[in-house]
């Protein structure tokens, strides 16, 4: 940090928050509060004369509650810049640090906060991680029970320039402890907290007891684990050497910390997995090893910049493997924790290549995005005609489209993510998405079911999870039926409901209507309007009569592949249980009912010429066909 | 007067979870609590309440888990009803309700049960001896034993 | 790959019984044993992460002969206390009812009605916490054809509930004290406490 702050090409911007970001790739402006410090940072020389000065003490939030701070403090001694700071909720308007100050006049109560607009190319977000709050795990009694303590307050009372100065001491009665349980996965791996695994703790309660031990050797230390995982370079060697060094591992996850209330000695119950036994042992602390979680303000930040999150409340990656510290917006990049638990390699790898990706932007006059974008045409836009819609932009997960009653709609380009799900809620089909166009997307389903239609089944997948699982499956060679027909599309979003009214007015025999899991959704909300549309798109079956089953919703992930073919198969055994002169006598039932629903669908530029040029390829090919 | 109180404890076999508790309860009562394991509190006949008042019990103690904690998924509850009605009952003949406690105890509690005895052997202590309704126990005093 | 696994096998069996279903998301992390009061109390071979292990690896003769299939009170304690959310008592009780219906009977005591002052009043059918007694029409010695109370073996988890709640003292846990004689142990210590004070 003080390295930073000394490059002359940096600027670092301390207690200041993000208010809002506008703009796209390269060309973002964002909005910053810049917090008053009631300081000025051009006169505060950081003698510290306020501080000793100051009569108010509160607790030291760098210092977890364990030592008091005055109400004028700089948060920690390495504070970047060291300018000093005042609480004004702790406050008491003494003015004494005021005196203290004197001649220099640096400390100044009438500032207020500064918001500055600022150009920015690209943004790197490096907001980190927050620790789970064991409070609410009763059975191990933090908060109640002195002695037991979180892995951040072990971490301050064993620093040197922590408030004991590096004195290891219980908190109920200032002796040096030397039973010291730690427990790991407090609050992680649980399905009532967090259900992932936090990826570092297990090292961490490794490095904590060995320096415990450094510094104690009298102390005898036990971490209670469920799995120790030691997946990178030298971290099994680091297991070892624990081992050696007399920690005791104890397998079984506790189930309680009981107290004696006279002594604040605590005891541990726990099963020793390998011995198939219950064991209750004495400690004099207890460490608890809180679960890393998403920081309190992960889902503002998320809104103001517009990025997606993860089951589980991190930033979603644009792709978990191949682009992991990209977000699914150009121009913003992620690094360290605030995508996911990481330890401090893997987050400084993470930095750099954040760095160096956002460098490309800095460096570069034009930007390549997605060709996919979603165009509006104003002569077909009902906005423009006076009527009073906005259906598209309320359905752009970006905000990229201008609406404005009484003019077309207008989608910033640069904005869109190509999504489709204007396309797919536009009523007048005035919006269409480029290389996805209503033309392009219906000349496939009739290509596809131009050959015995009630045969087959059409999925309509999505590009990012069921598209990717159909491909596994095949890849991974799970058989499923070859009556299948796939369509890709970017997102479930996308499947407008003409589409699919026009496939069956075709004579599909079954439609599977597939995108991701909710939450994994590429597009943050385009799954949710896919899945509202298909739940829609089931009752007007179910009141046309349609057999169940021959419209199927799912939700598949790129890696259930066997799911896909499950459900493909599933598929044909609903299709194959319908006699054949039944379903056929339902598909011309239902054929004036879909016809019904597509009479604009003819009107949408393009479409009339596609259907053309279409009909007369699959009648040469099927002519061909029978000719040879 | 300073006669140590006679103190009937009904222990529920469960509720308390150190091992270490239990083991002090089971060997090392003072002589002066006479203890009844049972399987829940819910197994406690209110007539063995009564019996202990008729034979001269200065109070009597029944610790039992919390009400979510009962081994016996409703046990507890059950209890709470009909003994807590049954002291009321008591009390209302003449023994006073302050003569009968309940701990309810939660899994975390540890050395409690050892506490509130002496808590309540003192209090009892400044109430004097329960005499009023020994009936039984001068009965087999004086001759054949109940 | 067609995903297909024997229904008959153990786990699959527990699996398809209400209760048994996340079975196979244990991760063995051992709260449950050191959670359960039966374990620290009553038997010390009492493990419920092991009776899961069992089920998982298909090995019926051991599940059903597991002393925790029949202790099992389902206090739920470990349910509460479970990191995966497992319904650690409603796979116990999975195993248990496949273990009854495979022939098998609980070794430990259960309660028992006397048929011949059993009056039907159902106050123990009502306080039972297990749905273990019902009001059944059955012939009796001297009494004839007449609703009677009885147990259910393998529900019966000898709490004792019953015992308390009768008015007509016809049931009782097989081996347990009867009531006139803790009263009697009761009164006799009261008496020696007296006259030693």
């Amino acid at each position: 940090m003080v390295d930073a702050a000394r490059q002359p090409l940096i600027e670092v911007k301390t207690f200041t928050e993000v208010e809002k970001v506008e703009g796209y790739v390269g060309n973002f402006v964002v909005t910053l509060r810049e917090k008053s410090k009631y300081v000025r940072a051009d006169r505060c020389n950081g003698c510290g004369a306020c501080t000793k000065a100051c009569p108010v003490e509160v607790p030291n939030d760098f210092e977890l509650g364990l030592a008091p701070r005055k109400a004028a403090y700089i948060p920690m001694s390495q504070a970047v810049p060291l300018i000093y700071n005042i609480d004004m909720d702790a406050c008491i308007h003494c003015y004494k640090c005021v005196e203290a100050c004197g001649a220099l006049e640096a400390i100044d109560f009438s500032m207020e906060d500064k918001l500055v607009e600022q150009e920015i190319g690209a943004i790197v977000v490096a907001t980190g991680f927050s620790h789970f709050d064991p409070t609410p795990m009763t059975e191990y009694g933090y908060g109640r029970f002195p002695n037991v303590i979180t892995a951040m307050e072990m971490e301050r009372l064993n620093n040197s320039a922590g408030p004991t100065h590096g004195a290891l001491i219980r908190p109920s009665d200032g002796k040096s402890p030397k039973h010291i349980a730690i427990i790991n996965c407090v609050g992680s791996r649980d399905k009532r907290y967090n259900t992932s695994c936090s990826n570092f703790c297990c090292m961490y309660a490794i490095k904590n007891a060995l320096l415990l031990k450094q510094m104690h050797p009298d102390a005898e230390l036990s971490i209670y684990y469920i799995d120790i995982r030691t997946p990178s370079k030298g971290y099994e060697e680091f297991y070892d050497r624990a081992r050696e060094s007399g920690i005791r591992f104890i397998q079984g996850r506790p189930s309680e910390i009981t107290e004696d209330p006279d002594t604040h000695q605590l005891f541990i119950a726990s099963e020793d997995i390998t011995l198939g036994k219950v064991i209750e042992r004495e400690y004099d602390m207890v460490m608890l090893n809180q679960a890393a979680i998403p920081q309190p303000d992960q889902n503002h930040m998320s809104s103001v910049l517009n990025v997606a999150q993860s089951p589980g409340g991190w930033f979603m990656e644009y792709h978990p493997k191949l682009r992991p510290m990209d977000s699914p917006t150009d121009g913003i990049f992620f690094a360290g924790a605030c995508q996911g638990p990481k330890d401090i390699p893997a987050s400084v790898a993470q930095g750099s290549a954040a760095a160096s990706r956002a460098s490309r932007i800095l460096h570069s006059d034009s930007w390549q995005i997605e060709p996919t974008v979603a165009v509006v045409w104003p002569d077909r836009c009902v906005s423009a005609k006076g009527q009073a819609c906005g259906i598209c932009a309320r359905a752009c997960p970006y905000g990229a489209i201008d609406y404005t009653k009484g003019l077309a709609a207008e989608v910033i380009t640069a904005k869109c993510h190509g999504c489709g799900a204007c396309v797919g809620e536009c009523p007048h089909d005035s919006i269409t998405q480029l290389h996805y166009t209503d033309a392009q997307v219906l000349a496939q389903i009739r290509t596809l079911l131009a050959i015995e239609p009630e045969k087959k089944i059409l999925a309509f997948r999505c590009q990012w999870c069921s598209y990717g699982g159909a491909d596994l499956a095949g890849t991974s060679h799970f058989e499923y039926s070859a009556n299948e027909r796939g369509l890709r599309v970017m997102c479930s979003a996308r499947m407008d409901a003409d589409l699919i009214y026009e496939a069956y007015r075709l004579g599909a025999g079954a439609i599977l209507y597939s995108g991701c899991h909710p939450q994994d959704c590429h597009y943050i909300t385009g799954q949710i309007s896919g899945a509202k549309r298909a739940a829609r798109l089931e009752k007007i079956f179910e009141r046309m009569q349609m057999s169940p089953g021959r419209f199927r919703t799912e939700w598949i992930s790129a890696a259930e592949g066997d799911k896909y073919a499950r459900i493909i198969n599933e598929m044909q055994a609903t299709l194959d249980a319908i006699p054949e002169d039944v379903l056929k006598a339902e598909i011309e039932r239902l054929r004036p009912e879909m016809s019904k629903r597509l009479t604009k669908m003819g009107e949408v530029p393009g479409v009339a010429q596609a259907m053309a040029q279409v009909d007369f390829i699959v009648d040469e090919m099927i002519g061909k066909e029978k000719g040879a | 007067m300073s006669e140590t109180p006679k103190l009937v404890l009904f222990q529920c076999q469960w509720c308390l979870f150190s091992p270490a508790d239990q083991e002090w309860v089971d060997s090392q009562l003072p002589a002066n609590i006479h203890l009844i394991k049972v399987p829940c509190t819910g197994r406690i006949n209110p007539l063995y309440l009564l019996n202990a008042v008729q034979g001269g019990a200065d109070g009597i103690m029944i610790s039992g888990c919390l009400p979510e904690q009962c081994h016996f998924k409703t046990g507890n509850i059950g209890a709470r009803r009909q003994l807590e009605e049954f002291s009321d009952y008591l009390s209302h003949i003449g023994y006073e309700k302050e003569r009968i406690r309940f701990l309810w105890l939660d899994l975390q509690d540890r050395g409690i049960i050892q506490k509130e005895l002496a808590a309540f052997e003192a209090q009892l202590e400044a109430f004097g001896p329960a005499h009023n309704l020994a009936t039984r126990a001068v009965e087999s005093a004086g001759g054949a034993n109940a | 790959m067609s995903g297909f696994t024997d229904p008959n096998t153990l786990s699959e069996r527990v699996k398809a019984i209400p209760g048994g279903e996340m079975l196979m998301m244990c991760y063995s992390c051992g709260t449950c044993t050191s959670k359960c009061m039966i374990q620290t109390k009553l038997e010390g071979s009492y493990n419920p992460r092991r009776l899961i292990r069992e089920a998982v690896f298909n090995m019926d003769d051991d599940a059903f002969a597991d002393k925790t299939t029949w202790l099992c009170t389902a206090c739920d304690l470990c349910y509460t206390a479970c990191p995966q959310k497992i319904h650690i008592s409603g796979v116990i009780n999975a195993v248990k009812a496949l273990a009854v219906e495979s022939g098998k009977k609980t070794p430990y005591q259960v309660a028992k009605v006397d048929e011949s002052t059993c009056v039907a009043c159902g106050l123990c059918e009502k306080i039972c916490p297990y749905e273990a007694i019902s009001l059944v029409e059955k012939r009796v010695a001297f009494r004839g054809t007449i609703t009677v109370a009885s147990v259910d073996a393998g529900k019966c988890m000898a709490c004792g509930l019953c015992t308390a709640a009768c008015r007509s003292t016809s049931i009782r846990l097989a081996e347990d004290y009867n009531d006139a004689e803790l009263i009697d142990s009761l009164l006799s210590w009261l008496e020696t406490e007296r006259v030693s004070s």
